[in-house]
């Protein structure tokens, strides 16, 4: 006699944009293996189109009423997980022209770049919305392996080697965060993002071994969102690897990274924020200065934008170490703007430096060659340096006004310091632009598309510098997290 | 004694045996063998705890799937199978590094449940199956979307016909 196997009860609805882009990039893999013919053209159609699909389905989740967790408590459905997911999949679909456009243009044919960053992506939406250790390793996991391959795609072999020191970076933090889980678990006796919370409020044998564990989760995060001291490869891989995949991966990963660390800092260690602000403040302050004034040396742009990113993270972090709605708030909003502007300026020099040569030295000029994009990437490198009236400066004085009603002034003391230094290598770049005479072999790239697609954070960068409401408004819901 | 702790001494003993061939022995494809035995009397450990569904994934996954990959990329791959070069000169310091990660084991283990008897407590199956497909449904299902990405990856940076 067969016994009647009922089916669980499971509701796969708040993880359906994951469903569409993860079935979504396995259909292109096959229709890509049983269409030879097909161009990249289409399978980039079929990749916004999915990415489209995806992000309605976030949208509609906005208004989501039912069971703050779903399948057994892994993926949380509140509204920080709708917007951060909807910042990714803008994200995923301008690095997919991006890519696009690069592999086109230099003749190269990889349809493997869309499933790869369909797969990245399901990661990092993935991430953004799991409430379970578990999840947020298995997420981590799926996002860092598609990077670690994607940051190879290119002939060069500052590419392979690029992919080689990322991969083994990467491993190396994914089993410093692994440590982590596991540590948790020992002193709480779950995994559940909400219920390591519960377990820490009370009084508990564990609270040694959960700081451990906050510790190592920590340096798993510092490595993927690149803070000091973890920051190493960085550079090195933003330089290698090609530009439509740096563009996607620096706005994208450290999305995906912070929103997963605001969440398990936020919620599963809340109860211990005494012991880990001053910690997290720390590495804020030395990330904020280190990356400033290292980005001062480069003579690279890649490189330069790679410390710059450093050194955001370190700004991102000052907005985390408030541990309160506010915080969380500044720190959502600083990570919308800097998504629009590193994808924006990475996109001005994957138009600007065509064949990958990258020294500042040829940017000289850039603005007698080419006014519109000249004036894109100025916005953008005014936008990270925090000059109004753009994202970049509501986002600064977001972070700092919450780190001093936490009562953290020192961080901002330092924050803005770093500020005044990263303005000085941001302006120089632009001074070159403007002020000297054009290189000989300077030959922008106008293609339509993708200036078209950089057009798109440039606007958004700027609307959000004049109405930073519009965010804001979102956010009076979207930082609070229900579990 | 009971049967069943005989059955465990038995199975403790060939597995062991096969390990130490494992290691020692001088043709790959020999030390390819010895483990499936070894690790087919892990399996038969997890039976005698009444482990039946950990007991067979282990016969599946281990003995089947990893142990025949093993064999088949020896095959298939220009690796050396016969007697030559099968040896390297860290025997001392890997033997040195298997006793202290055992002498740890067997101090943390001792430790840990001193005199405790800890009878079999069967799972059955069905408990495994209802925990995979309902409470960890999601995470079971990414890690093949995981794997999938690690194959593509895998493939990309292999193949060498790129134009």
């Amino acid at each position: 006699m067969i016994a009647q196997i009922s089916p669980p009860e499971l509701d796969f609805l708040p993880v359906a944009p994951e469903l569409v882009l993860a079935g979504g990039g396995m259909a292109i893999m096959l229709a890509e293996a049983a269409l030879p013919r097909v161009t990249s053209r289409v399978l980039l159609i079929a990749s916004l189109l999915i990415v489209a699909g995806a992000a309605g389905i976030t949208v509609a989740l906005w208004g989501w009423d039912g069971e703050p967790t779903v399948l057994a408590g892994m993926v949380a459905t509140d509204r920080f997980a709708v917007l951060i997911r909807g910042v990714l999949l803008a994200v995923a679909a301008i690095g997919a022209v991006y890519g696009h456009h690069q592999f086109d243009r230099a003749g190269e044919r990889r349809p493997e770049f869309f499933p790869l960053l369909l797969f990245a992506t399901t990661g990092m939406t993935l991430i953004a919305a799991a409430s379970d250790l578990i999840l947020t390793f298995l997420a981590l996991e799926i996002l860092s392996l598609s990077l670690y391959v994607l940051a190879g795609f290119s002939r060069r072999v500052t590419a392979s080697e690029a992919s080689m020191k990322y991969f083994l970076l990467g491993a190396f933090s994914s089993a410093f965060f692994l440590y982590g889980v596991a540590l948790a678990y020992g002193a709480t006796g779950t995994t559940s993002i909400g219920g390591i919370a519960r377990a820490l409020s009370g009084p508990s044998e564990g609270l040694p071994l959960a700081m451990v564990a906050a510790a190592l989760l920590a340096v798993g995060f510092s490595f993927k969102v690149a803070a000091v001291p973890f920051h190493m490869w960085t550079p090195d891989v933003y330089q290698g690897a090609p530009t439509a995949v740096v563009g996607f991966m620096s706005a994208a990963t450290k999305v995906a990274a912070f929103a997963a660390l605001i969440r398990v800092f936020n919620v599963a260690f809340l109860p211990l924020s005494w012991d880990w602000t001053p910690i997290v403040g720390v590495l804020a302050a030395v990330t904020m200065v280190v990356g400033s004034l290292l980005a001062i040396a480069q003579t690279d742009v890649k490189r330069m934008l790679a410390y710059s990113s450093i050194a955001h993270a370190g700004f991102i972090l000052t907005g985390v170490m408030a541990a309160n709605q506010e915080g969380i708030a500044s720190a959502t909003f600083y990570l919308v703007a800097y998504a629009l502007m590193i994808v924006g300026a990475f996109g001005v020099v994957l138009l600007v430096s065509g064949d990958e040569r990258t020294s500042l030295s040829s940017y000289a000029g850039l603005a007698v060659r080419s006014p519109l994009l000249a004036a894109l990437l100025s916005l953008f490198l005014l936008s990270l340096a925090g000059i109004p009236p753009t994202a970049g400066f509501m986002a600064k004085v977001s972070v700092f006004r919450a780190a001093v009603d936490a009562g953290h002034t020192w961080v901002v003391i330092v924050a803005v310091l770093a500020s005044v230094v990263a303005a000085f290598f941001y302006l120089r770049v632009i001074v070159l632009v403007y002020m000297k005479e054009p290189e000989e072999e300077l030959q922008p790239d106008r293609s339509p598309l993708p200036a078209l697609t950089v057009a798109v954070p440039a606007v958004a960068t700027l609307v959000l510098g004049v109405f930073p409401g519009l965010v804001f408004g979102l956010l009076e819901t979207a930082s609070i997290f229900r579990w | 004694m009971s049967s069943q702790e005989i059955v465990f001494v038995v199975l403790g003993i060939v597995g062991l045996g096969a390990a130490v061939r494992l290691v020692t022995a001088r043709n790959v494809v020999h030390a390819a063998l010895y483990l499936v035995v070894s690790l087919a009397m892990v399996g038969g450990t997890y039976l005698v705890l009444a482990a039946e569904f950990v007991a067979f994934v282990q016969v599946l996954i281990y003995v089947g799937a990893i142990v025949v990959l093993l064999l088949f990329s020896l095959m298939l791959t220009r690796a050396p199978i016969g007697r030559e070069a099968l040896d390297n000169q860290q025997r001392g310091i890997s033997a040195l590094v298997a006793l202290g990660i055992l002498a740890g084991l067997a101090f943390l283990i001792q430790d840990a449940f001193r005199d405790a008897r800890i009878e079999p407590d069967a799972t059955p199956t069905g408990a495994v199956g209802v925990s995979i497909f309902q409470n960890f449904v999601l995470p079971f299902e990414l890690v093949s979307v995981l794997l999938l990405a690690a194959l593509i990856g895998a493939v990309v940076l292999a193949r060498k016909d790129l134009p």
